[in-house]
């Protein structure tokens, strides 16, 4: 990292609207472009152009909600997030980790091949670049370096961009993750856009980002566009309508292990794991081996399969069983596993917030299970 | 080094029947590179992998100094039973070692008490085996108290003799069996406390077996005056990693496979307390 600083590679300058169609395509060159796009009457993130950004739209999020409404903004980046993350590319749903043959020689075991252009993602939000991150550590810096992962990642680029205006169901700001994409996390940002009213300030803050910069043709920002800026970000953090008490976490869930209110979360859940599947901290997942019939061969009785690495959620029923027994077979302790992790335990093991107030678990639990307000009544009486 | 995430291979070089469902494997890593990077220590644990079934985390059974890498199984899940209907010659997928191991240094200048359930006394096996190799006679014998359900439960059953020639033992049963002599004691594992006289203050504890085990024996020890930072349990989760990915072995804030199995009962007596934490 000493010798990013020493290069001085912080660029920063100011490109027209438009002009953000010839940073995607200067992207595509080199990499896949994944971005935001419509589709099914939701914004989804996969391989997009600059024509397929959403701009303009405008979405209704509330518990369990989700509508794109007629209202058209100014602004390009005028939408917010929809269900997918970066994890599905990085963290595939059903992902091959490697292929064994058996036979009566042995095993062998080929590493699957993680091949194919780098990924740039573009659109990423503040809250979703502490999530990566997150998942930087979790899958590069464990004990076993994950090899899928660090393939997927490898040479990725990240356009991040200060957030216009937050979700209705949106509060980084009081988790400290949003809606600006700050210092703490522009090494995972390479570029960060912040939208003006005319213009787009782009900064890039890694050389892989000010490479791309390079080619493009902008103005210097001027203080008074700095300016814009500053004030964009605060009343983006003014609009949010809900918030944590951050600063009492992690004692607040430490605390409150045993309390009455999870008994009564249980009884709302439905224990579908969308909150898992949306959340872009969520990373448990489970192995299995695949043999498909063409498997089996009668000669020399050999075997062929893979072994897949697919999305688990801790709401699974087996999530936490072993032979004999399950360590949380009731829905109150598989709730307060989760929530627990997000809001307690993570912090604790990779020194990062495992929620990063994107809200999207608010927004897709079709039981209208709103974290917030599951934390606030723990501070109820029990 | 070789990489963690992927399956070695590894051959059966014996197998041996301890109980009617528990057999001891020893296994000989095929790649010779991997057979000399590879090390672990006493208490940590490997995942086995009978592919096309799935993978099992499994601690190792026998000690850093043994010739063959052991791995004491009871049948309980696929891939266990998978492995049972395996031969002398047949291969498994290892990956490994993971997770912590027994605190060998906190034992210096203390008296080690090893406490076992059932087939909990696998990873202990490992620090017995090696205490057995470098024990210096003349100190203080170690205690090791071990409970299984019926007589016919004991792993490791000729292994003892050898055992009593370092270790003060003590074995109990839940219940007896009419076909088998029993001179041991009958009753809880923490009922074995009264039979050994031991100084509290100087003791360490590592302890293994059914997490009930653990609820019963460890304030017994405290409430004779053994401090609980000095008593260690392995833990037992459902795994999958191996590594801190796959998120199943939480417990509390804690990875069972990476910051575990081993842990200081100070560091998790807060989450001990709560029922399915
Ligand atoms: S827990 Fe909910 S709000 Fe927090 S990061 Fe996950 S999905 Fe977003
Ligand atoms: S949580 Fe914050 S950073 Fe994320 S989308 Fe909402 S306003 Fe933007």
């Amino acid at each position: 990292m000493e010798s990013l600083k020493e290069k001085k590679i912080k660029k920063i300058k100011k490109i027209k609207k438009d002009d953000l169609k010839i940073l995607f395509d200067k992207l595509r060159e080199s990499y896949t472009v994944i971005g935001p796009k419509l589709s099914q009457g939701v914004v989804v993130l996969s391989e997009a152009g600059f024509e397929d950004l959403p701009a303009g739209f405008r979405d209704y999020q509330a518990r369990g909600t989700y509508r794109l409404t007629d209202e058209k903004a100014v602004d390009v980046f005028s939408f917010s997030n929809g269900p997918d993350s970066f994890k599905r590319f990085l963290h595939p749903p059903l992902n091959e980790i490697f292929s064994f043959r058996k036979s009566k020689k042995g095993i062998a075991i080929e590493p699957a091949a993680k091949e194919g252009r780098p990924i740039a993602f573009v659109g990423i939000r503040a809250c979703d670049t502490w999530a990566l991150k997150l998942y930087d550590r979790i899958f590069l810096e464990g004990p076993a370096r994950d090899p899928s992962y660090s393939a997927l990642r490898k040479d990725s680029l990240v356009i991040a961009v200060n957030c216009p205006h937050p979700g209705d169901n949106c509060f980084c700001s009081s988790m400290g993750t949003g809606p600006e994409v700050t210092p703490e996390v522009t090494d995972v940002a390479d570029i960060v856009l912040s939208e003006l009213e005319k213009s787009f300030i782009v900064e890039a803050s890694t050389p892989a980002g000010s490479d791309i910069l390079e080619g493009i043709a902008g103005e210097e920002a001027t203080d008074r566009d700095l300016e814009e800026k500053r004030s964009r970000i605060e009343s983006c953090k003014k609009a949010m309508k809900k918030s944590v008490p951050y600063g009492e976490l992690p004692e607040l869930i430490y605390r409150n292990l045993e309390h009455p209110r999870w008994k009564d979360t249980a009884k709302r859940d439905l224990e579908c794991g969308n909150c898992t599947q949306v959340c872009p901290t969520c990373f448990c997942n489970s192995s299995y081996d695949l043999i498909r019939l063409s498997g089996f061969s009668q000669k020399g009785a050999e075997l062929k399969g893979v072994r897949i690495r697919k999305w688990d959620s801790c709401f699974s029923r087996n999530f936490a069983r072993v032979h004999g027994g399950n360590f949380r077979p009731s829905r109150r302790a598989r709730y307060r596993q989760w929530m627990a992790h997000k809001l307690a335990y993570t912090k604790e093991q990779f020194a990062l917030p495992g929620c990063v107030g994107c809200g999207r678990c608010i927004t897709w639990c079709p039981a209208g299970i709103d974290i917030t307000e599951e934390l606030e009544a723990l501070k109820g009486v029990r | 080094m070789y990489d963690k995430t992927i399956p070695f291979e590894a051959k059966i070089r014996w197998i041996k029947r301890e109980t009617r469902d528990t057999a001891t494997y020893a296994l000989k890593i095929s790649d010779r590179e991997i057979q000399r990077a590879y090390s672990f220590s006493p208490g940590q644990f490997n995942m086995l992998a009978v592919p096309g079934i799935g993978e099992s985390a499994i601690s190792i059974s026998s000690c850093p100094a043994d010739r063959d890498l052991m791995h004491t199984i009871r049948v309980a899940g696929d891939v266990t039973t998978a492995i049972d209907r395996l031969n002398v010659g047949d291969v498994v997928g290892v990956r490994g070692p993971f997770g912590s191991g027994w605190p060998i240094e906190e034992t210096v200048g203390r008296d080690l008490m090893i406490i076992a359930g059932g087939l909990g006394i696998a990873p202990l096996r490992s620090i017995i085996r090696q205490i057995l190799k470098s024990h210096p006679g003349g100190s203080r014998a170690p205690v090791l108290l071990y409970g299984t359900k019926t007589p016919k439960d004991v792993i490791f059953r000729d292994e003892f003799p050898r055992y009593r020639d370092v270790f003060e033992v003590h074995l109990t049963v839940d219940r007896a069996d009419p076909e088998v002599y029993w001179r041991g004691e009958m009753g809880v594992v923490t009922a074995l406390l009264d039979r050994v006289t031991f100084n509290p203050l100087n003791t360490v504890v590592f302890m293994c077996g059914p997490e009930i085990m653990v609820h019963r024996a460890v304030p017994e020890l405290v409430a004779r005056g053994v401090p609980g930072e000095k008593i260690f349990i392995s833990l037992e989760r459902n795994m999958d990693c191996g590594s801190g990915i796959c998120g199943h072995c939480m417990f509390g804030p804690r990875f069972v496979c990476k910051d575990g199995p081993v842990f200081r009962f100070t560091d998790v007596e807060q989450f001990l307390k709560i029922m399915e934490i």
